[in-house]
């Protein structure tokens, strides 16, 4: 499969591994294979090990999918996924410019939705949620090992 | 998009309980924007009669929560049907298939099996 130069160019890095990029990315279903290899793209210039990588990326899959299904897109239909290293700390934010409105109570095993939350906080080393007016934010950071 | 796939398969070759036993196959990346078309073909073999079904995603190279609430929601329409089932197949080697499942709380609706003998000749002993 073929992707947009913007994506593999988009992530600059340098020797000590430092990586700083953005993507405003079309906020479509058809658009988290896209989303999952930005993320990709910026664990392996960070330096994620394998099993680390795929964690991020899985992380980051739930959080823009969150962000189509629940969120809402800027005036061109676009979301904005950032990534930026600090130190050993890899964090990864998606902002859509909705209101965010609280999921109801766990709705338990049976329910169809709700697990992704759970599963980002799971994989991630902290996930922290970021409510403005106009917008909602969530970044997700991995430690290097 | 990502490449997904999701097929039916023949039983014949294995010994089941019945037409009741339906095997579906879903590879590739099984994302938000794949589960309208995965929730459709399993919705498919439910209203065709299939009381049990068996789900192969030896080949699925990615699952989100998304596909794995399809899952769900595939169970709880099989259970409305006497003593329906959901089986996952999954290859011990596809670590990123099994991880997700493994912590995704799901373990008292689906089960989960190695290889689709195994998951066959379960529900063949459980028939």
């Amino acid at each position: 499969m073929l992707w947009p130069a913007e994506v593999r160019t988009l992530i600059e890095h340098d020797t000590s591994s430092a990586v700083a990029g953005e993507l405003s990315l079309p906020a479509e279903p058809a658009k988290l294979v896209m989303a999952r290899e930005y993320a990709q793209q910026a664990a392996a210039a960070f330096g994620l090990d394998h099993d680390r990588s795929y964690e991020f990326v899985f992380a980051v899959n739930e959080a823009v999918t969150n962000a189509i299904r629940h969120g809402a897109p800027d005036e061109h239909g676009h979301i904005m996924l950032s990534v930026l290293s600090e130190g050993d700390r890899l964090t990864f934010a998606v902002r859509d410019y909705g209101t965010f409105t609280a999921p109801g109570e766990d709705r338990g095993e049976h329910a169809e939705g709700g697990r992704g939350f759970a599963l980002m906080t799971r994989l991630m080393d902290a996930v922290q949620l970021c409510v403005a007016p106009g917008n909602t934010t969530v970044r997700l950071s991995k430690a290097r090992a | 998009m990502g490449f997904f796939y999701i097929g039916d398969e023949a039983t014949d070759a294995v010994a089941t309980n019945g037409d009741d036993v339906a095997v579906l196959v879903a590879g590739g990346e099984l994302d938000y924007a794949a589960s309208p078309q995965l929730k459709e073909r399993l919705g498919e073999s439910i209203e065709a009669g299939a009381s049990h079904l068996v789900l192969d995603l030896s080949m699925a190279t990615f699952i989100d929560s998304t596909a794995i609430g399809v899952l769900v929601g595939a169970v709880m329409r099989l259970r409305e049907v006497d003593g329906g089932s959901l089986t996952v197949v999954c290859e011990e080697e596809n670590q990123r298939v099994l991880r997700i499942f493994e912590i995704a709380g799901v373990d008292s609706l689906i089960t989960l099996h190695r290889s689709r003998e195994e998951a066959l000749s379960e529900l063949a002993l459980a028939g």
